[in-house]
């Protein structure tokens, strides 16, 4: 055993500790408690819990790394996935707060007034969240198994039984406060490698400030090498697809409902609007960062490790070499290793960056735990997400609705169990790159709850039949996109599968708003409490009259 | 106590909110769409070392991204004062309206 397994492990159960420690303090005594943490959660902490439920594997161990890639066209994902909360913000989540849902689907459910629209949704919502879930036990398996030295098999069983425990006995005021906690984590392990690269490089501390000057010199040696400069756009995809890949994150933010679940937390419409700007600010620090990571690692590369004669390369290689994600070839046989010959997979740029920069075993460890925090929070999310929607939207709504609250805390306790292992089984040999699956996962709430709500909420005229419609022919547009592009080879305007949402989205909003217009409009009623959501809580709409509360 | 106010003074609040969200969603995809559109020309132009269409996918969008979402949330509080909305009030019915299930 080295000095660096016995820090990482040091670290890595420290956090962990901490977490489970928050979970058990918490645990939950009510199912109000369990589903939406009370709805007392001050808006700054519910920003940063909403930070650690977003920013999963593929944001903390995948996106440097993807940048790192593709240059410019990899800056999608960073403008994807923040500019989403805006949509979510402005759209969706005071008016749904309003609303006094708990869940997603129920919302749907009670806005159209129909159990077939319920039910749907909520098999929308175990699709999306149990797609989402698997890659990120995956992810937590790759880190435990590389951290280790054990199968990524085993890390994944491992990570299984850690999320099942707190999910399971915390509910979500356990986690609210473990994410909390688990934010911290993930943006500390974020920042200090970066800051430390930003001082060895530049001399400088603060990395946004200087690292535009890399970028630059990128660009520079690339010419050096007849590449394309690293900053010139849409070379590794077209214009459409970069445009029909961030839409497609961006919709898929606000649609996605373990994200939404988030702002039911929150005690009014008004502190739903800060918590969404706090939530954007920090998960802004790791987003800022991202880009200035995957600079100073590419330059790292080509002028620390590439031109060094193969017989001599530092340690780390062998490690990264062993785990099959890293290549080094002399494929010109002249006893150095040139750029070109280096063939490094993206999802391990964030994590052998600081091994390569040399930045000690402790940060080594310190970005390890952190990107266990980041695939366990989102995990504990989206099981919530899951349980919810089986318990009291399926179980407790349609099938049995005498149920005592303890006998739903118990179905809500074995659904994240029983979900937790299925994900794990499936994670075990997952059907793609955790990146794909998760990009899969975004185009899906894209294409079936972002048209459903934004028309649920903001016309009163859209019915259940059109709301139907719209899911399932989104769902199924988008389903159809992704595996036409992805094993078909067909593409429009040559947008791939992770762009799929914006077909589905434009599918679904067609079919919603076709079929509801041929078909009778919703009850008075209904209408009534859609135009009530406009207003604050103060304010209720009734029979065309507005009344005010004192 | 609960009294009846007149609807064009709620629509007044619900349209200043529109309005000012409109706003909001314009500068937010020139930004991004917009900028994303026009990478090409924007890449001769240099901006902290940085050039500009690179800045602005980078940090540009972003930034902008979570100032108009404070500006909304500063404005959204302005708003709720200027139509006399309590937020304590708002808390109480808020925990009260819960629909029950």
């Amino acid at each position: 055993m080295d000095s660096q397994f016995i820090v990482s492990l040091a670290i890595i159960l420290a956090t962990f500790a901490l977490y489970i420690f928050i979970a058990v303090y918490n645990k939950a005594k009510e199912t109000s408690d369990f589903y939406v943490a009370g709805r007392g959660v001050p808006p700054i902490w519910n920003g940063m819990a909403i930070g650690a439920d977003w920013m999963s594997a593929a944001s903390f161990i995948g996106m440097a790394g993807t940048i790192m890639m593709l240059g410019y066209d990899g800056l999608a994902y960073i403008m994807g996935w923040t500019g989403g909360y805006l949509l979510l913000t402005f759209l969706l989540a005071p008016q749904l707060r309003k609303s006094g849902c708990y869940t997603v689907p129920e919302f749907i459910g009670d806005r159209f007034k129909s159990n077939t629209a319920l039910i749907i949704a909520a098999i929308c919502t175990m699709i999306i969240s149990f797609t989402y879930s698997i890659g990120q036990l995956s992810g937590s398996g790759v880190v435990i198994g590389r951290l280790f030295e054990i199968d990524a098999k085993l890390g994944t069983m491992i990570g299984v039984v850690l999320i099942a425990i707190y999910a399971a006995f915390g509910g979500m005021k356990g986690i609210t406060w473990t994410q909390v906690a688990q934010y911290l984590v993930l943006i500390i392990a974020y920042l200090v490698p970066v800051i430390f690269m930003s001082l060895q490089i530049t001399g400088n501390p603060l990395p946004w400030l200087t690292y535009g000057n890399i970028v630059s010199e990128l660009g520079e040696l690339d010419k050096q090498l007849g590449l394309s400069e690293y900053f010139a756009p849409f070379e590794k995809g077209t214009k459409w697809q970069f445009l029909a890949l961030m839409f497609t994150l961006m919709a898929g933010t606000a649609g996605l409902p373990h994200v939404i679940a988030r702002f039911y937390t929150v005690s009014t419409m008004k502190a739903a609007r800060w918590s969404g700007a706090w939530a954007l600010l920090f998960i802004g620090l790791l987003y800022f960062s991202a880009p200035a990571y995957a600079a100073f690692s590419r330059f790292i590369l080509m002028t620390q490790v590439a031109g060094s004669k193969i017989a001599e390369l530092p340690a780390w290689t062998k490690t990264w070499v062993d785990t099959g994600l890293l290549q080094v070839a002399d494929t010109s046989g002249d006893g150095i290793l040139q750029w070109n010959e280096l063939i490094i997979a993206n999802d391990i740029v964030v994590m052998a960056t600081p091994e390569i920069a040399n930045l000690g075993i402790f940060v080594i460890g310190l970005v390890a735990a952190g990107a266990m925090a980041a695939a366990l929070s989102t995990a504990g999310g989206l099981l919530i997400a899951i349980s919810s929607a089986f318990a009291h939207d399926i179980y407790y709504r349609i099938l049995k609705p005498t149920a005592t609250d303890k006998q739903r805390l118990t179905v809500g306790r074995i659904t994240i169990v029983v979900a937790t292992l299925l994900a794990g089984i499936v994670a075990l040999n997952p059907p793609g790159a955790i990146t794909q699956i998760v990009a899969w996962a975004f185009a899906l709430a894209t294409g079936t709850f972002f048209p459903a709500l934004v028309l649920g909420v903001w016309w009163k005229r859209s019915n259940s039949k059109g709301l139907i419609a719209g899911l399932l022919v989104g769902l199924a547009v988008t389903l159809a996109y992704i595996f036409a592009a992805k094993y078909g080879g067909f593409t429009i305007l040559g947008i791939i599968d992770t762009g799929a949402g914006v077909f589905g989205a434009a599918a679904a909003f067609a079919a919603n708003i076709i079929v509801s217009l041929a078909t009778k409009p919703p009850s008075q009623e209904i209408q009534d409490a859609v135009i009530n959501l406009r207003y604050p809580e103060q304010m209720t709409y009734k029979n065309g009259e507005v009344f005010m509360e004192d | 106590m609960v009294r009846k106010i007149d609807k064009s003074k709620a629509d007044a609040y619900f349209r200043e909110k529109n309005t000012y969200m409109i706003i909001y969603f314009i500068i937010w995809a020139l930004v991004s769409y917009g900028v994303v559109l026009i990478a090409e020309p924007l890449s001769d132009v240099y901006f902290n070392g940085f050039p500009f269409h690179y800045y602005m996918g980078a940090q540009g969008a972003l930034a902008v991204f979570i100032i108009l979402l404070f500006v909304n949330a500063i404005v959204g509080d302005k708003i709720d004062k200027k139509y006399g909305i309590d937020e304590k009030r708002n808390e109480e019915i808020g925990k009260t309206s819960v629909s029950e299930h």
